[in-house]
């Protein structure tokens, strides 16, 4: 890569099939992708274009059986997530790469106090005893703007409304300083009013702590606030990756493309008349070979049908996968949209 | 687009509609208070237009909407269609105003009997509300797939059968299977796809052209409700707290809650600073225990004294545009001592 910021985590080909009645589904598809130490990559793609199962078995949260990881590697701190051996992970998960899932009733714990499930990782993977580990818990809810900490440690999940259970989730992610953060649509089930606030939070914490994020969304306006780096999903595969800007400016993939002209603003012109994308997702039932949008696609030529094209790269940290890539000038593409700042 | 400036006509007409659910307590099921999910609410919806309503979770948009339908025994106020009052008729009464007016839901999946093919839900109303032979019906069905984008070929096929958007397809035909004036749309594509949710936006504005049909539509996503509305409605804790066409509301807002809301509505432009992106404290309280004076006064940035002890009026404050607050209207000044029990505006 041109610029040497450090890589916290290189996804390389990475493979994950669901084996059901009904047949396979091939959720996840030679997925590649790295990430930079301190910087904010965004994932966004329709639902089922497997942005969860993609982060869930790069850890190995996913269930198994019915998932099955057919190949790939996880490098981290020169290992591979993959291989290393159970005990290993389970210190890394949790301590080093923190997590909030996408709904925050499931994973809080509804019979344990908030501060309960704040104490166990400090004690477990930061050896503190239990008076260490309740006043840093203290310290990690008012980082997360939670009013009046000391006390709401004694209150169970229940007693915090939606947006505050999603600030225990990310303080309970926060509690062993990972260097790294997934975050899978941490603000969906939230209010807009309630989403901004969570934004802020995440905007200041990074300032003050310099982790690298994944941060998943459908929301491309959410992304484009918050993101240094986009990575766009579709069929289970990677389909486009680019800085910040460069996604937004100057889309390469028809899917990407059709996506940003789909939304409607609330600022700025009213469309008469809003675009659509034909049709319906892919069913995964197998390994692809073709391309997975050839179906939708306003501009397919006959290759499209035959061949899956893989990620090419298209300017500065512009990868897409697309047989027309090229084909188009695409004027003005990936230059100069180096986003600043967040490259520690 | 519908044309504000010509003389429209009012199809509904809400006037202090009030919508408590009771909450029952102890052995005895004592009525100890009530979640007042809408709270004296006010506004006409014109034939022919989309009215948005809009506002965060549980602040009563369905409740609102599903009373205007009668879907419940309102607590109090009054609603017209086309001029007749329905807020009292027994729900015998109603059955027989049904047909004008219908409901399209947000989960097309469990609005859906999963036993009966499209055929079945689809011609469902018909069977239940008009004398159709079996061919009759079968036709019309084929009709609406038609109106809707459905292939008829499908008629045979089960729900799950279909993908989600399909599926609110074949919700939206059987609402307009009786030929309704009125549909209430409660967020009806909220469980869709990005990619999807244009394509059934896209077919609910064309069937209103083709069928001449009035909505209420229901949302909480603002980018899209200012897409489809031509006046949009506000709620904030069981009230409304702004009502303007569409570009005044989003172009000026003017209650401070709207422009909170507007503000935090995230732009998907990576070179667009929002300057003063106003971040509201706190959360929205209970609507079974909503704070005294303006229910907004325990969030809003703009809080004056006034605020803590008088409800605002939602009163008109420029032709069109309604507003529920202290900052517009009377100065606040001369309001403090004599306790006016507020006549909402129609
Ligand atoms: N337990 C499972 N068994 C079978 N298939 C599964 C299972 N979990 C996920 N899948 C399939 O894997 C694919 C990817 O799912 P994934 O949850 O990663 O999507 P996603 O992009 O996170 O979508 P969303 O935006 O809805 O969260 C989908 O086709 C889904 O149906
Ligand atoms: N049948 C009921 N019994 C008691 N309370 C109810 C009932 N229906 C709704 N409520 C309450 O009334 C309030 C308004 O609910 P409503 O469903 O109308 O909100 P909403 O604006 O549609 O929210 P959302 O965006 O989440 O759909 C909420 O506090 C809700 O809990
Ligand atoms: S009335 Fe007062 S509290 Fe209510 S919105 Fe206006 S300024 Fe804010
Ligand atoms: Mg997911
Ligand atoms: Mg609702």
């Amino acid at each position: 890569m041109p610029d040497g910021a450090p890589k916290v985590l290189d996804v390389r080909n990475l493979n994950t099939v669901f084996r059901t009645r009904t047949g396979e589904v091939h959720a996840v598809n030679r997925v590649s992708f790295d990430l930079e130490k301190g910087e904010l990559l965004g994932v966004v793609g329709e639902s089922g274009s497997g942005k969860s199962v993609t982060m869930m078995s790069l850890i190995r949260l996913i269930p198994s059986p019915p998932a099955e990881i057919r190949s790939g590697q996880v490098l981290f701190d020169g290992m591979d997530l993959l291989e290393v051996d159970d005990d290993t992970l389970r210190d890394i998960r949790g301590a080093r790469i923190g997590f909030v899932f996408q709904d925050p009733m499931t994973s809080l714990n509804p019979v344990f106090t908030v501060g309960f499930q704040l104490r166990e990782p400090l004690m477990r993977h930061m050896g503190m005893n239990r008076r260490e580990a309740d006043r840093r818990a203290a310290e990690l809810l008012e980082l997360v703007g939670i009013p009046d900490a000391a006390r709401r440690l004694r209150d169970y999940p229940h007693q915090f409304s939606g947006g505050m259970r999603q600030r225990v989730m990310i303080a309970i992610a926060l509690a062993c300083d990972p260097e790294v953060l997934i975050a899978d649509e941490p603000t969906t089930a939230l209010d807009v009013t309630i989403q901004a606030q969570i934004l802020e939070l995440v905007r200041e914490l990074r300032q003050k702590l310099g982790m690298a994020i994944i941060w998943i969304t459908h929301d491309l306006g959410v992304i484009a606030g918050i993101a240094d780096r986009v990575m766009v999903m579709y069929g289970g595969q990677v389909v486009e990756e680019a800085p910040v800007r460069a996604l937004f400016k100057s889309p390469r993939h028809p899917y990407t493309r059709a996506l940003l002209e789909t939304i409607p603003h609330v600022r700025g012109k009213r469309a008469e008349r809003l675009e659509v994308i034909e049709g319906q997702p892919p069913i995964l039932g197998a390994a692809p070979k073709a391309c997975p949008f050839r179906d939708r696609c306003a501009v397919a030529v006959e290759i499209c049908g035959r061949e899956n094209p893989a990620l090419r790269e298209v300017g500065a940290r512009h990868r897409v996968a697309c047989h027309l890539a090229d084909a188009d000038t695409g004027a003005g593409s990936g230059t100069g949209a180096e986003p600043e700042g967040a490259h520690v | 687009m519908f044309d504000l400036t010509t003389k429209a006509r009012t199809l509904i007409r809400v006037s202090g509609l009030k919508m408590y659910f009771p909450i029952h307590a102890g052995i005895f099921r004592r009525h100890v208070g009530d979640v007042k999910a809408v709270d004296d609410v006010s506004f006409d919806i014109y034939e022919g237009e989309t009215l948005g309503l809009v506002g965060e979770s549980g602040c009563g948009k369905s409740t609102c909407g599903r009373a205007i339908l009668r879907l419940y025994d309102i607590t109090a106020g009054s609603i017209q269609i086309d001029g007749q009052e329905i807020g009292d008729l027994p729900q015998s009464a109603l059955r027989k105003l049904r047909p004008t007016m219908q409901m399209v839901f947000q989960d097309p999946q469990a609005s859906l009997n999963p036993r009966l093919t499209v055929e079945g839900i689809i011609g469902e109303p018909l069977l239940e509300h008009t004398s159709m032979s079996r061919a009759e019906r079968k036709a019309r069905v084929h009709e609406l797939m038609d109106a809707v984008g459905l292939n008829r070929s499908f008629s045979d096929r089960y729900p799950h059968e279909f993908s989600g958007g399909q599926r609110q397809r074949i919700g939206i035909a059987r609402a307009l299977a009786l030929n309704p004036k009125f549909i209430v749309c409660d967020e009806p594509i909220a469980a869709l796809d990005v990619s999807i949710q244009a394509q059934v936006v896209n077919l609910l504005e064309d069937l209103q052209k083709e069928f001449g049909l009035t909505y209420l539509f229901i949302s909480h996503d603002l980018s899209m409700v200012r897409h489809i509305a031509d006046r949009v409605a506000v709620m904030y804790l069981g009230k409304v707290v702004e009502l303007a066409p569409e570009e005044a509301l989003y172009g000026e807002p003017l209650h401070p809650y709207t422009r909170a809301l507007l503000s935090a509505v995230p732009e998907p432009d990576p070179d667009l600073t929002i300057e003063d992106r106003i971040i509201l404290k706190g959360d929205v309280p209970s609507p079974a225990n909503p704070p005294a004076g303006c229910n907004f006064c325990t969030r809003c940035p703009a809080v004056m004294d006034i605020c803590q002890r008088e409800d605002p009026e939602f009163r008109e404050v420029q032709p069109g545009r309604f507003v529920a607050c202290h900052r517009y209207g009377q100065s606040a000044e001369n309001k403090t001592e004599n306790e006016n029990e507020n006549e909402t505006a129609a």
